[in-house]
């Protein structure tokens, strides 16, 4: 069971990780890069390192994304 | 033919990762090398040598202060570079504007003009924000102070306190949020993190001779308690106050 | 060697997103993708140290009453926390830089700022 769930959100992870490479859209790009943030929070989680899930879920699916939207707010959406 | 070029690359450089990643020791091991040395000492007399349950925060705090303290200082230094990169001058703030068009050499990669206003804030939107404030400040003060004790600590909590300051400036307009960080006040808040190392760091060599040193007697456990919890607040206003800048100041025109 | 890959599944994960992110620095050319591809590759190593940091059937490094059995090891923890602090002030800076050149040369595509001189 609890490899079954491991296996699964590894893969999710390299599958957000490819759709950031593949999405054209920044601003697409940027949500799909906080969902992945916060797989990766939940596989943290689960690794027993609660401290470490929490910044990620507060600094790397919160913060750095509304960084991320408000640059792509300042300059261009789409990516050439 | 480049993309392909780089995939080849990258699949050759990961072999030897993966080669290096299978000879390592099994994953959760607890013979392997991680958890036979420092952290095996870390674990046994952590909780009385470093004065925190939560060993993480004895580890940023007590062992690793001074690496703490310097990743404080990191982050204050982004704020400041920050500001210099995006200082407008309020003379002469005409210039950069025009030239964008010469330079460019195709028409069509002329940027975009957002002369329409932004749309409005959904409703529900709005009123989820402010329901949730006071909810999510409760939390983040719980996350800051209890940092010790559970998980959490001062960036958690800073950051919870940030992304709120966030929302609520998306929301309400930046005019009504700049009460909660007044101008006079912004630089203390800001460097609020720094000030508290300094202290605290201080008070530590000026009573067991080493910066960052705290009491290691077993009577005086609440000093210790303390002084880690004044750290952990200043770590959380001073980073949700760097947070809050460095946005406001990449929003602003 | 394809069972130790297998046993060590975590960490063949953290390589693969490593190699992701490493992609989409070398072959992107808008620079907020590269920074995308950036915070990729951060995470991608801090996910390495933590799975360093795990023991089977651990529970995590907090101390206090009812807490037993094998802990996970508390210093990887500590070294990613200050990690992802650092990694969002890099990014925090380089979206700084990024909205001044695009006020100052109109675009973000690396090639067409490369032309421009």
């Amino acid at each position: 069971m609890s490899l079954t769930f491991d296996i699964l959100l590894l893969l999710l992870l390299i599958v957000t990780a490819l759709a950031v490479a593949w999405t054209k859209d920044l601003l697409a790009a940027a949500i799909i890069f906080s969902s992945y943030s916060l797989m990766m929070c939940l596989l943290w989680q689960h690794r027993g390192a609660p401290d470490v899930a929490m910044t990620e879920a507060a600094v790397g699916a919160g913060i750095t994304t509304v960084l991320f939207l408000v640059a792509i707010g300042r300059t261009t959406r789409r990516e050439k | 033919m480049k993309k392909a070029l780089v995939a080849a690359l990258l699949i050759i450089i990961s072999i030897p990762m993966l080669i290096a990643v299978a000879a390592m020791p099994p994953h959760g091991d607890a013979d392997s090398p991680v958890h036979t040395h420092v952290s095996a000492r870390y674990i046994e007399h952590g909780e009385e040598e470093a004065g925190a349950e939560n060993l993480v925060t004895g580890v940023l705090l007590n062992y690793r202060g001074l690496d703490t303290a310097g990743e404080v200082i990191v982050i204050f230094t982004a704020l400041m570079a920050a500001f210099a990169v995006l200082i407008t001058h309020p003379g002469r703030g005409e210039e950069s504007g025009p030239t964008t068009a010469a330079l460019d050499p195709e028409p069509g990669t002329e940027p975009e003009s957002d002369s329409k206003a932004p749309p409005p804030i959904s409703p529900v939107v709005s009123f989820m924000v402010r329901l949730l404030t006071p909810f999510t400040t409760l939390f983040a003060i719980y996350v800051i102070l209890n940092g010790h004790v559970t998980p959490g600590g001062g960036f958690q909590g800073g950051a919870i306190l940030g992304g709120m300051f966030i929302a609520l400036t998306i929301v309400l307009g930046e005019d009504k949020v700049r009460t909660l960080l007044p101008r006079r006040a912004a630089p203390w808040m800001q460097g609020a993190a720094v000030f508290a190392f300094v202290a605290i760091g201080v008070i530590g060599a000026a009573t067991t001779g080493y910066f960052l040193g705290y009491p290691t007697d077993a009577s005086l456990h609440l000093v210790r308690e303390l002084m880690m919890v004044v750290i952990e607040i200043g770590i959380g206003l001073g980073g949700a106050a760097i947070f809050a800048t460095i946005f406001l100041q990449m929003e602003a025109e | 060697m394809l069972e130790a890959l297998w046993n060590n599944v975590d960490y063949v994960a953290s390589v693969v997103l490593f190699c992701i992110g490493l992609y989409i620095i070398i072959a992107k050319n808008n620079l907020i993708k590269k920074f995308l591809g950036l915070n990729i590759m951060e995470t991608a190593v801090f996910a390495f140290i933590i799975a360093l940091g795990v023991v089977d059937d651990g529970s995590p490094p907090i101390m206090g009453e009812g807490a037993s059995g094998p802990f996970a090891s508390p210093i990887p923890h500590a070294l990613v926390l200050t990690g992802i602090v650092v990694a969002v002030s890099t990014t925090a800076l380089a979206l700084s830089l990024i909205i001044r050149i695009y006020r100052q040369c109109g675009t973000i595509e690396a090639d067409e700022l490369r032309e421009m001189e």
